[in-house]
């Protein structure tokens, strides 16, 4: 609990550094509605070309676009120590000082980002959600709210599990790695789409490596009564798990990397 | 002019200096390339357009290839800005939008070409269908050299466009985010410009950023016949002059009211 305030209460310092410099802030803002929008965008250029992708109809591509959009971007609103700053600290030497306080560095790391122009691109995901899901004609009940929420919060740990990666590489050599991007933002291009239109290799690379599969397309296809696969109920339930598993083990893996950090001295 | 191919030359020379980022940025633009290829093959396996898959993964993979035309920028420049160091730029025998524009050139010229060379071999190699096929006729390859020339003029006036702003507002993320955004839906990065709705395409290829990969994709894959390429040349010919004018006057404007952040 005493971590928890101390997040919120970081993280709205943060915040109110942010806003300093409105105007900056909002143009910046309004960047992200631009680039989110645009998205959204091809994604209905898409659906209106050709109607439909393996199956799913438009309304269900949309649905999971806003599943994706909404988890990776509350991820960076939230993350944002993890998912852009990590790098910069390393190489600045701002690890350092996390490092003799009597808190966990991860906590520090999570206390030290937040990325509030983001919360556009949450607003779009919404958007697209809403139409999405009345375009499906999803009839909502109680566990489907609740396996929504539960494929929101699992993706979004899944997320910062693969950030992660980029940061443990960024210990070891102190620039950031491009190629990390490839799995991160990769996986957000990839996955906005159903895992099912996509050639083996690139299927399993996202069930088993980085299984948006199983966080984010398993839970979205049985809300809309279409299950991937036709597996089984409890796998919507059982499935995005995983979004924690990975995170755990990435944090462990974390910490023993933290033991070889050494200082850049600056 | 001797002082600005200099001023490119060394330019080029630094840029080929970055091998190990090269590397880890093809392999992270093959692998979006891929996915995109997958995606379209997907929508295509429903519903077959008129443009056929083949020229779609071609345009794909150029698009990919030249990537780092787009967004490579000289974030020396963006420093100097921020911290005042331009005023020494100031005091310099040649013109400074000029000295800029051929750095910014030479970096994204050797950027981009030490990409695009090793992708489009790897891009060659895919199965039919999957990687680029080769251009329509010899004619329309030799067709689309110039244009993509005229599309890197463009592009760096578009990026001078760019700094200009960011002299006024010193930060460079609003006004820049906001533009390369814009430059990244309408020049076909997101979507190849083709698959847009046919009424929106003629709007948009008269538009600068269609000129910057776009018109030079479609003279290779045929979609703009070799006899067309006049006509293409004379647009993007046309936004080269207004652009680079543009800019020049913004530049100009700001050189006046500089403000040199003390320290």
């Amino acid at each position: 609990m005493d971590i928890f305030r101390l997040y919120t209460k970081s993280i709205g310092m943060l915040l109110k550094s942010h806003l300093q410099y409105t105007s900056s802030f909002i143009m910046q803002t309004l960047a992200q509605l631009v680039m989110e929008g645009g998205e959204m965008m091809v994604v209905i250029l898409i659906v209106d070309r050709f109607e439909s992708l393996k199956g799913w109809t438009g309304g269900n591509l949309y649905f999971f676009f806003g599943m994706m959009s909404v988890s990776f971007y509350l991820t960076e609103l939230f993350g944002r120590g993890i998912t852009g700053d990590f790098p910069m600290m390393v190489r600045t030497g701002r690890l350092d000082t996390f490092l003799v306080r009597p808190r966990g560095v991860l906590t520090q790391v999570l206390c030290g980002g937040t990325d509030p122009r983001r919360i556009t691109c949450i607003a779009v995901g919404v958007a697209a959600l809403i139409m999405g899901s009345r375009l499906s004609g999803i009839s909502w009940n109680l566990l489907k709210v609740f396996v929504l929420v539960e494929s929101i919060a699992m993706s979004m740990l899944l997320i910062l599990g693969l950030f992660m990666i980029e940061a443990i590489f960024s210990i070891f050599s102190v620039k950031s790695v491009e190629l990390v991007n490839a799995i991160t933002y990769g996986g957000r291009s990839a996955c906005q789409y159903p895992i099912d239109i996509y050639p083996t290799p690139l299927r399993a690379l996202f069930t088993v490596i980085a299984p948006f599969a199983l966080t984010l397309h398993v839970p979205a296809s049985w809300i809309m009564d279409k299950p991937l696969y036709g597996w089984p109920t409890w796998t919507a339930f059982v499935t995005p798990l995983s979004g924690a598993v990975v995170f755990i083990f990435m944090t462990v893996m974390f910490h023993l990397a933290l033991r070889h950090y050494r200082s850049t001295g600056s | 002019m001797r002082a600005y191919l200099s001023v490119f030359k060394m330019r080029l020379r630094m840029e080929l200096q970055y091998r190990g980022a090269m590397i880890g940025g093809i392999l992270c633009q093959m692998f979006f390339g891929l996915i995109l290829v997958a995606l379209y093959r997907a929508l295509y396996a429903g519903k077959p357009q008129s443009v056929p898959i083949e020229s779609v993964a071609t345009y794909v993979w150029l698009q990919q290839a030249f990537f780092r035309m787009m967004v490579a920028s000289d974030s020396e420049l963006l420093d100097k800005i921020r911290s005042g160091d331009i005023s020494y730029d100031l005091c310099r025998p040649v013109n400074m939008y000029g000295f800029y524009y051929a750095r910014v050139m030479a970096q994204k010229l050797m950027g981009s070409v030490m990409r695009a060379v090793p992708m489009l071999i790897m891009a060659f190699l895919l199965p039919k269908g999957w990687g680029i096929t080769l251009p329509s006729s010899f004619s329309g390859f030799l067709a689309c050299i110039p244009a993509l020339a005229l599309g890197l003029f463009c592009m760096c006036a578009l990026e001078n466009i760019t700094v200009a702003f960011t002299m006024r507002t010193l930060d460079p993320r609003g006004m820049q985010g906001l533009l390369n955004l814009l430059m990244m839906t309408l020049s076909g990065n997101l979507l190849p410009l083709n698959l847009f709705p046919a009424s929106w395409q003629k709007v948009i290829t008269f538009f600068p950023y269609a000129q910057l990969l776009d018109a030079p994709i479609r003279l290779y894959t045929g979609e703009y016949i070799p006899a067309d390429a006049f006509r293409v040349y004379v647009l993007q010919a046309f936004w080269v002059v207004v652009l680079i004018s543009l800019g020049a006057a913004m530049w100009n404007a700001n050189r006046k009211r500089m403000i040199v952040q003390g320290g």
